[in-house]
């Protein structure tokens, strides 16, 4: 216990602290311009000093450490001179343009002058001059007003790990640079502007067309965009997003934000949303009514459902949707159509992993938080890179390196090039075979745990086949480092899912994990792939992981719901895709997704769906698979409407209401709205009333309400007991090494700057990265005889594209790498899928690409 | 007295190992090894050496912190930045007798049980860093330097780090921040480099005539040390003497010996009969004394007392010619240039300071300038986050308290009387 | 890019470090050596080869005095004008180059012969004024003596 005396009241503190953070904790204000609470102490400002007695001179208290007995006075004559100097000096090459300057009214430098400062200046000499540059389309920088306190530079390097901004010169010439280009890694994640004091960096975005005291309402909220939820500050003024903000603090970022987070929001305003419903009418979409339009898709569901049976209709939920959307979508499809036929894009990815790691392990989900990976010994890293897919995790992994774990990639990610101790290039597509290799290595060394049968009879059958070792550079590394590591992390990206045996490499993951001990984290790119599966928007489960097959749980739900629930497991996303081109689905409903752009080989859902009777969508724009429907529904986007999102560490927040709009209805009303036309009533009064049903009904989310889930910390209980019933028998494992001959094969990007539908209707991220690039190495550039920026034709077996490259040396092995995020230019159009037969994922390795120069 | 710093430097060849070792060179080595760590320790106590870069901190002490600290490797950082103008004392042993502070750092290697050490030279010593590096080469072929050093098994790296031009990395943790690659800005203390230094680890610096203090010690004993020169701080001292005297140059004296027998002893007094007007006695960071408060003692006890400092050792000495005015400009156009911006009072405070001086010079002063002028001194002294700021301070009211009329007679007149 | 040769000169320098960050300095003046001075590409190459974010190199450069910014003269002449050389009459000498060579402080010569950069103390004190001319030091400097030292560099 320290006891210490602040304007002669007595502190105390239980931990040691900075005398600026004891007077905080006592309520007492010191001026602070370099500190800020989120960066650590810097001591450049020289405003927060503070007479401490027996010591000589006066004391910074940001960097003083409190001690017992210590003496301290905060304000004084002496003080105030001080204090009244310094933001004289401050001032002294400072424009004083507050009458045109966007931070006016929540600058620090303002408030101080204003508090403490003189009320005239005596400096006569020429002020410095720097022209503001509005060279980048994102950041408004203004060297005149810059206190050069370094804030945005610590965030940028201590923080956020992108080190894109730097003072350039030295003394009173110091300015800060650059902030933006890509050459200079700006991540664009916009951290800098929320610590900077002034009006020296400001976002382009809003520039001059409000002042901070306008705002009208401020709503707390998380972000649309991943699977970590972030939590924002949406600021409104005359029902439109002014600002995304973070709030230091707030939510498990923290106050961090990255890119799609900060800068992705105008979306919702794009002059490209949907604002009535459509139907087709000879051939063509028109606007129609809602009354009209419900309508239709009742009738023609209703005759679907009494013609072919229930077996006939298909839903794919939405994981951009919430958890209220998808439960009423479930319940829908179950009850009000007759089928288990449920499933999501997720099936590509996480919740393909998530089904057969709940199988082997008895949870398919992280037992831990975000925030704890930095506290990690070591980090695994496989399958994708956490920076670009989840970025703010990404961070964590950023901070436990800073701090001195491990961190360990597996194949590539750019993002951790600088944070990485060790990387391990497999040959291409070849992980599966190293995380084999090394879990054989690994239970030869440590032995098997003996507490899941299945799991050891897995590794005794990988152990008969592969030595534990390996011809690998780094691989005996890697082996003793996890051997060595008492706490070790493992994160998993979907990219390893997404093979044609995709499940070596999560049985490997999953084997790992146990017999390390390790902490799983799944990398999540869309917002409620959890809470998806969570409320039964999965063929086999009921809301709350309860297995369909098991009598008990079906019987307790149909008692619940009040009817029949078909008795079968449903098809999974690419058996609906089959079925419908086989024409065993004759209707599907799709409930804000885009599945024709966002699966692979789009040209083959396209004539799966157009094989279709009945196709419905409902979104929030005219996507690629929207203009195939017989009905399209404009439905409700962020800060539009509430409703509760799961993030992949089990976290369930509220996403809220910010502003009014005219047009288009919350998902979960239009289903119900139609549910009521099919004959079975859903009255629900408001997305809560859902929420209050869900908390009925699912073991995971029991008793929850909106009151306990905004104060943050509703984590779902997680008891380590097997949802499904572990698996009895492992599938075989395809023992191929895999010939991969050819000179270059084409992969998925999944790229910082875009999420695919929505950010392609943010002007700021399309200004942050306009077009598709592909991504290849200066090896493989050269030898096809490449600078950046030229044209190329890409050509596989499935198609071909044209575009810029982009050389990029962290690219290790022969792969080219294209993203799925521009209309027309996604690289799923280019590649076919193989099904893996264990998790029903789309395997799309081994795709040969030929590339030209134009 | 008898030299022992620049023993043997007007042999040309005296940066040549042979020659060193002909001299009675490294055998101190031989001599530490056979002792304890902690014997030597003992005696580098005894001998009262304190640091001679400038703040006149206990070596013994500063070392004891250092091998106190559980952390291992332990870093020895020589500062051979020396750019404190007036100053170029450093510069003969680096250039003439670089095994001497090879053998020290060797010994002080030993001592604290640091493996590693780097010489911080700065980039303005071109000559200096390709004689090191010859030296250091002649060394590691003699086995002074590397992994058994002697054949007892003991480990002492060496290499040049060159700077590139910034006064500032002459302060301890700025030439910590700079030999990892950053910009030299000082860093927050505590915690202290003997704790937490270079790479995170317990970093020890001592400049070049500190550690080549060593061997003396080591030759003669510490108690045989401490009775060179001044009681309180006692041991040779280098002093570099610059200006209008007849002889500049670098004077190895007792610590202590009388500033106005330097000048007018050692250095010969003025040259071509010139009045003596002002000394600036430590460096340009040290306030300036004028001609009749010279009779003092040179070392870190009497200099404060007669109203400056010992700094560095470095005497600049201005004959009538000099006008009082200009030099403070040049000085303040120095600490402008050299101020690292990251602090506000230094970063501000320097560049207002040098813009009124400028126009008093320029002869556009304005009345009540003098009074500006320390109005900002007094802002930033004491309050400036390294003691760069509180040099520029210092040398701005020092200047003032002594010729504050020559300050007044430029805003009047607009220029030297 | 840089040649093998450099690499291998930058892996050497590495390695004298615990960590490859404190190679910048050194590698920074690698650099200066090989492309005259620090452009553009010449840090993108420090920053690859060290594997240190370009934002930091480029601003630790631009935080020391002796890395140049700008193409440079082929003789780049540093002259000391700190108080010891300034009452010993060093600015005549940057007039002089001015005058004799057209040669401004911070600039160079139409003829690209020299560049001239001020100094603050270049330790030659005792023997003021002194300049460097690139790593070449001179001392006890008067019109008549820079004259002469100047003959060699051509």
């Amino acid at each position: 216990m320290i006891t210490l005396t602040i304007n002669e009241k007595e502190v105390t503190l239980d931990k040691p602290v900075s005398v600026l953070d004891a007077a905080r904790q006592a309520g007492i204000k010191i001026p602070t311009l370099c500190w800020h609470e989120a960066l650590k102490p810097y001591g450049g400002c020289r405003l927060c000093v503070v007479e401490v007695e027996r010591m000589p001179r006066l004391q910074t208290a940001c960097t003083l450490m409190a001690a017992d007995g210590m003496v301290v006075k905060t304000e004084s004559e002496t003080i105030s001179k001080v204090r009244r100097g310094i933001l004289e000096f401050l001032l002294i090459n400072h424009p004083l343009d507050c009458p045109y300057c966007d931070k006016a009214g929540e600058c620090e430098l303002q408030d101080l002058v204003n508090k403490y400062g003189p009320t005239v200046g005596r400096y006569k000499e020429e002020k410095r001059k720097v022209p503001e540059s509005h060279k980048d389309q994102i950041f408004a920088r203004n060297m005149e007003r810059c206190v050069v306190c370094t804030r945005c530079v610590r965030m940028c390097n201590d923080q956020q790990g992108a080190s894109a901004i730097s003072i350039m010169g030295r003394g009173n010439h110091s300015r800060m640079e650059p902030f933006s280009s890509a050459s200079f890694n700006c991540e664009y994640c916009g951290n800098c502007l929320t610590v900077c004091p002034v009006g020296a960096i400001l976002s382009r975005l809003y520039i001059h067309s409000f002042r901070p005291w306008q705002v009208d309402k401020e709503v707390e909220t998380i972000c649309s965009y991943c699977g970590v939820g972030c939590s924002v500050v949406v600021q409104v003024r005359d029902e439109s997003i002014k600002r995304v903000i973070p709030k230091i603090g707030l939510g498990l970022n923290k106050g961090l934000l990255c890119s799609r987070g900060r800068f992705g929001y105008e979306y919702i305003n794009s002059q490209d949303r949907l604002t009535t419903p459509l139907v087709r009418k000879n051939g063509n979409l028109e606007q129609s009514t809602w009354s009209e339009a419900l309508s239709i898709v009742a009738d023609r569901l209703s005759d679907i459902k009494k013609s072919e049976g229930g077996k006939a209709i298909a839903g794919i939920a939405s994981p951009r949707c919430s958890n209220e959307d998808n439960y009423v979508f479930q319940k829908f499809m179950r009850m009000t159509c007759g089928s288990n036929n449920i499933d999501s894009i997720s099936r590509t990815g996480y919740a393909a992993a998530q089904k057969y790691f709940e199988q082997l392990l008895g949870q398919g989900i992280t037992t831990n938080t975000i925030e704890g990976l930095k506290n990690s010994e070591l980090i695994l890293v496989v399958g994708g890179d956490p920076t670009a897919v989840n970025p703010v995790l990404g961070l964590s992994i950023r901070e436990a390196s800073r701090q001195g774990a491990e961190v360990v990639v597996l194949g590539n990610a750019k993002g951790l090039d600088r944070f990485m101790t060790q990387q391990v290039v497999p040959q291409v597509f070849g992980e599966a075979e190293v995380l084999e290799e090394l879990l054989v290595a690994v239970s030869g060394a440590k032995g098997l745990r003996g507490e899941k049968m299945d799991v050891d009879s897995g590794i005794r059958m990988l152990s008969d086949k592969y030595s534990g070792k390996m011809d690998l550079d780094g691989f005996e590394k890697l082996k003793q480092s996890l051997l060595e590591s008492s706490s070790t992390s493992i994160v998993f990206g979907t990219d390893l899912v997404q093979r044609s045996n995709g499940h070596r490499a999560i049985f490997a993951v999953a084997g790992l994990t146990y017999l390390l001990e390790a902490r799983l984290y799944m990398l999540s790119d869309r917002p409620n792939e959890q809470g998806l599966i969570d409320v039964g928007c999965v063929p086999d489960m009921l809301p709350g992981g309860r297995p369909i097959n098991i009598i008990d749980f079906k019987r307790k739900f149909e008692t619940e719901w009040g009817g029949p629930i078909p008795d079968e497991a449903g098809k999974t996303l690419f058996e609906i895709i089959e079925g419908a081109k086989n024409k065993d689905i004759k209707a599907l409903y799709v409930m804000g997704d885009n599945p024709v752009f966002n699966l692979p080989n789009g040209p083959h859902v396209i004539e799966a769906l157009q094989s279709l009777e009945f196709l419905v969508v409902q979104d929030l724009f005219l996507s690629e698979t929207a203009r195939l429907a017989d009905v399209v529904l404009p439905a409700l986007g962020w800060t539009e409407k509430t409703g509760t999102y799961t993030n992949l560490e089990r976290r369930i927040q509220l996403q809220k209401k910010a502003v009014n709009t005219s047009s288009g209805m919350e998902d979960w009303k239009i289903i119900s709205e139609v549910s009521g036309k099919m004959g079975y009533k859903m009255s629900y009064s408001d997305s809560e009333d859902v929420m209050e049903e869900i908390a009925r009904v699912s073991p995971l989310y029991r008793d929850l309400t909106y009151r306990e889930i905004s104060k943050g910390n509703s984590l779902w209980p997680y008891h380590g007991e097997p949802l499904r019933g572990e698996i009895h028998k492992l599938p075989v494992m395809v023992d191929s090494k895999g010939e991969y001959r050819a000179d270059l094969y084409i992969s998925l990007e999944k790229p910082l700057f875009h999420s695919g539908t929505l950010s392609r209707r943010s002007p700021a991220l399309i200004k942050i990265c306009p077009q598709p690039t592909l991504k290849i190495n200066g090896t493989a550039a050269a030898k096809l005889g490449l600078n950046e920026g030229d044209m190329v034709r890409i050509s596989t077996a499935a198609g071909s594209s044209e575009m810029p490259v982009s050389i990029d040396d962290t690219i290790k092995d022969n792969k080219v790498l294209m993203g799925n995020n521009f209309e027309g230019k996604g690289v799923f159009n280019l590649i076919t899928y193989k099904l893996d037969p264990v998790t029903m994922a789309p395997g799309i390795e081994g795709c040969e690409v030929t590339i030209v120069k134009l | 007295m008898e030299k022992f710093l620049l023993r043997n430097i007007e042999n040309p060849n005296s940066a040549d190992i042979s020659e060193y070792m002909k001299a009675g060179g490294y055998k101190n080595i031989s001599k530490a090894l056979a002792l304890s760590p902690q014997d030597i320790m003992d005696e580098i106590k005894k001998s009262g050496l304190r640091g001679r870069g400038g703040a006149g901190f206990p070596t013994g002490m500063k070392w004891s912190f250092a091998k106190a600290d559980p952390k291992f490797p332990k870093y020895l950082l020589c500062n051979a930045d020396e750019g404190e103008p007036g100053t170029f004392k450093d510069r003969p042993i680096l250039e003439k007798n670089p095994h001497l502070l090879i053998e020290g750092m060797v010994i002080s290697g030993y001592v604290l049980g640091s493996e590693y050490g780097y010489i911080y030279l700065r980039g303005e010593y071109p000559a200096a860093a390709d004689i090191l590096n010859a030296a250091i080469k002649q060394a590691y072929e003699a086995n002074y330097l590397g992994d058994n050093i002697g054949g007892k098994g003991v480990k002492f790296h060496l290499a040049v780090h060159q700077g590139a031009g910034a006064y500032i990395c002459g302060e301890e943790t700025a030439l910590i921040e700079s030999i990892e690659g950053k910009k030299g800005q000082p860093r927050n203390k505590p915690p202290f480099p003997v704790n937490v230094g270079a790479w995170s680890m317990p970093t020890i610096v001592n400049n070049v005539e500190t550690l080549s203090n060593l061997p003396l010690i080591i030759e003669i004993g510490g108690e045989a040390y401490s009775n060179i020169g001044s009681k309180d701080c006692p041991g040779p001292k280098l002093y570099s003497i610059s200006g209008h005297v007849k002889r500049p140059g670098v004077y190895e004296l007792p610590m202590g010996t009388n500033l106005k027998d330097i000048i007018f002893t050692h250095a010969g007094g003025m040259r071509d009969g010139s009045k003596l007007k002002a000394v600036i006695p430590g460096g340009i960071s040290t306030p300036v004394l004028p001609a009749d408060a010279i009779d003092c003692a040179m070392d870190f006890v009497a200099m404060p007392r007669a109203g400056s400092m010992l700094g560095s050792g470095a005497i600049i000495v201005m004959d009538e010619s000099v006008c009082m005015v200009k030099v403070a400009y040049r000085a303040l156009k120095f600490f402008e240039h050299e101020s690292c911006g990251k602090c506000v009072p230094c970063r501000e405070g320097t560049d207002w300071l040098r813009k009124v001086l400028e126009r008093i010079e320029n002869g556009s002063g304005k009345e009540g300038d003098v009074e500006l002028l320390s109005d900002i001194a007094g802002i930033m002294l004491g309050k400036t986050f390294c003691p760069l700021g509180d040099g520029a301070a210092g040398v701005v009211m020092g200047m003032i308290k002594h010729f504050r009329n020559e300050f007044e007679e430029h805003i009047k007149n607009g220029k030297c009387q | 890019m840089f040649n093998e040769t450099v690499l291998k000169e930058i892996e050497e320098i590495k390695a004298r470090y615990p960590d490859r960050k404190s190679a910048l300095l050194p590698s920074l003046y690698v650099a200066q050596r090989e492309f005259g001075w620090l452009s553009q590409e010449a840090m993108e190459c420090v920053s690859k080869a060290l594997n240190v974010p370009e934002a930091m190199v480029r601003g630790t450069a631009s935080f020391y005095s002796m890395y140049r910014h700008r193409p440079a003269g082929r003789h780049v002449i540093q002259l000391c004008t700190n108080v010891s050389c300034m009452i010993l009459g060093a600015e005549k000498l940057v007039d002089f180059l001015e005058t004799r060579y057209g040669v401004q402080p911070g600039g160079t010569s139409q003829d690209s012969r020299f560049s001239l950069v001020i100094m603050e103390c270049i330790g030659a004190c005792g023997t003021a004024p002194a300049m460097l001319v690139n790593t070449d030091f001179y001392d006890n400097l008067s019109e008549k003596r820079i004259e002469e030292i100047l003959e060699k560099y051509k």
